[in-house]
């Protein structure tokens, strides 16, 4: 049993402390609903019900995922790498369909990239996907020997890639970040601190849009997005974030700063899979039934957020 | 034993390597955990189609439920007969008429007044990826003569990516499989049983891919 168990994590008390914030959120989220469900039943509650419950299911992965062994966590995120590249290629009309075998190679590289997150070899984890996977994919898109169209995977898939695969194993990587003398809640900290606040922020813009949304941001590919829903999520996000710097090594300023740059590249990567989906016809990504919601609905702002944080914390506080 | 075998492979090894390695998602599959007896009638695109089919059913669903396999293209060996029969419970019947094998229709008939269930892909072969071709008139003969047993119209989506005919490599990609509401049939005539069974079908495949045009974006 002690594979399932990491010998730190009882003595990690910011880290306690964050779950236990979470898991306030959620019920109280519960209770609001379900009392307001038996006053006023409507169908804007129905979607919010549901998206509380969506809500359970991935605050529960995530902090398992986190307080276990790190083996577990690698493994866990290694899976949603997965099952994102999956549902993105499952969708994709970009890719010819021919290139089937291809994208054998896409889904190989995911044991690798996280293979060297758990390693922490740095210089090779940067690398492996924006230069090799790079240069591999192409490649073997041109030894299949048929170039019509042939630009089109090219393109697609290595993007597909960095979305799902690089921008995650970020997540994975803060674990196995060496530690930092005076600074107790180490990689689990600093992944719980920007996965909370990442998915906090969509939350806050999603309120805010809804209590004094006016004014439409990009009305062709997010008609709820407006003005200010962003301005009162990034606010929101940002004082958050300072609130919450006890699980990091930031200081009071770089905390804000971190804040207000989570919100903002939260937002770019929702619009950018908003986007995807319109190009699809697609409302959610994960299923083409109403009502189901996907994996990549859930991680399209993580996966801009994930990659910018780590840059920022790892250059600040590692190099 | 052997239903024990066969619960192990598919409830266990099966439903785990389609769910999470394949992404085969299951949409209302519990209409079929209360049946007794029935016939699944299913579009056909890939190998994987029975695979899929079989790992939805429940223990003691598993080892009365026969697939209806193609003689001639899994019995041609004894090797090969041999691996059907053992895995997937399959009835082999002859696609070709030679006068020298026992009529299909019978066999499964059979099958069906013994009180056992069956799969059937009435499309007879799993043709080009994605495609659906007509209907054979077998499930029209068979639910014209056992009336009272209940079909379950079943539409598959994407196998046909992930196993496609001819292909042997498996690359996972987003599949569903959804099952409609079980029903005995309202029609008397062969031709209006198939065109009912169909048409049950392809009002699930109609169900796919909504345009967002009206939907309101998140």
């Amino acid at each position: 049993m002690h594979f399932l168990q990491s010998d730190k994590f009882e003595q990690n008390r910011e880290v306690i402390i964050l779950i236990s914030i979470i898991l306030g959120i959620l019920v109280f989220a519960t209770v609001l609903f379900f009392i307001w469900g038996r006053i006023k039943p409507t169908n804007q509650l129905k979607e919010l019900k549901m998206r509380t419950n969506s809500w359970w299911v991935m605050a529960s992965i995530f902090v398992l995922a986190t307080i276990l062994h790190p083996v577990v966590s690698f493994v866990a995120f290694g899976l949603l790498s997965f099952a994102a590249m999956r549902e993105l290629a499952s969708i994709s009309k970009n890719v010819r369909d021919d290139d089937r075998r291809v994208i054998i190679w896409c889904y190989l590289a995911i044991p690798i990239q996280y293979f060297f997150a758990y390693k922490g070899w740095f210089n090779i984890f940067i690398i492996f996907i924006p230069v090799i996977m790079h240069v591999w994919i192409p490649f073997m898109l041109v030894i299949r020997g048929i170039t019509t169209e042939i630009g089109r995977s090219m393109g697609v898939l290595p993007t597909q890639m960095m979305l799902t695969i690089f921008s995650l194993s970020h997540l994975a990587y803060l674990l196995s970040l060496p530690e930092i003398p005076g600074f107790n809640a180490g990689g689990r900290g600093l992944l719980l601190y920007v996965v909370f606040l990442t998915e906090i922020n969509d939350v806050f813009q999603f309120v805010w849009g809804k209590l004094l949304g006016r004014h439409k941001i990009i009305e062709k590919i997010s008609p709820n997005k407006t003005w200010e829903g962003f301005i009162g999520g990034v606010l929101s996000t940002a004082a958050l974030a300072y609130f919450l710097r006890f699980l990091t090594p930031l200081t009071e300023i770089e905390a804000v700063l971190i804040g207000f740059t989570i919100a903002c590249s939260g937002f770019v990567g929702d619009v950018i899979v908003s986007a995807i989906k319109r190009d699809i016809g697609l409302k959610d990504t994960g299923t083409l039934i109403p009502g189901h919601g996907g994996i990549l609905d859930r991680i399209d702002s993580l996966s801009l957020t994930a990659p910018i944080f780590f840059y920022i914390v790892y250059n600040l506080h590692y190099v | 034993m052997r239903s024990a075998f066969l619960a192990f492979l598919y409830s266990i090894l099966m439903r785990g390597f389609l769910r999470i390695i394949v992404g085969v998602k299951y949409i209302n599959k519990e209409v079929i955990n209360k049946e007794k007896q029935f016939i699944i009638v299913s579009n056909h695109n890939s190998h994987l189609d029975t695979m899929a089919l079989m790992s939805s059913l429940s223990f003691r669903q598993l080892s009365k439920t026969h697939p209806i396999a193609a003689g001639d293209y899994f019995g041609d060996s004894v090797t090969k007969s041999f691996i059907t029969r053992l895995f997937t419970n399959a009835i082999l019947i002859r696609r070709t008429k030679d006068g020298s094998s026992e009529n299909p229709i019978e066999m499964m008939s059979r099958a069906l007044s013994e009180g056992r269930s069956l799969i059937l892909f009435p499309e007879g072969s799993r043709g080009e990826p994605e495609k659906m071709q007509e209907f054979k008139k077998g499930i029209g003969i068979l639910l014209q003569k056992h009336p009272d047993i209940k079909y379950i119209p079943v539409y598959m989506r994407g196998m046909g990516k992930v196993l496609p005919k001819g292909e042997k490599l498996l690359v996972p990609f987003d599949t569903y499989v959804m099952f409609g509401e079980p029903s005995t049939t309202k029609a008397a005539e062969i031709e209006e049983i198939v065109k009912e069974v169909e048409g049950r079908i392809m009002e699930l495949r109609a169900t796919f891919i909504k345009p967002i045009a009206n939907s309101e974006e998140e």
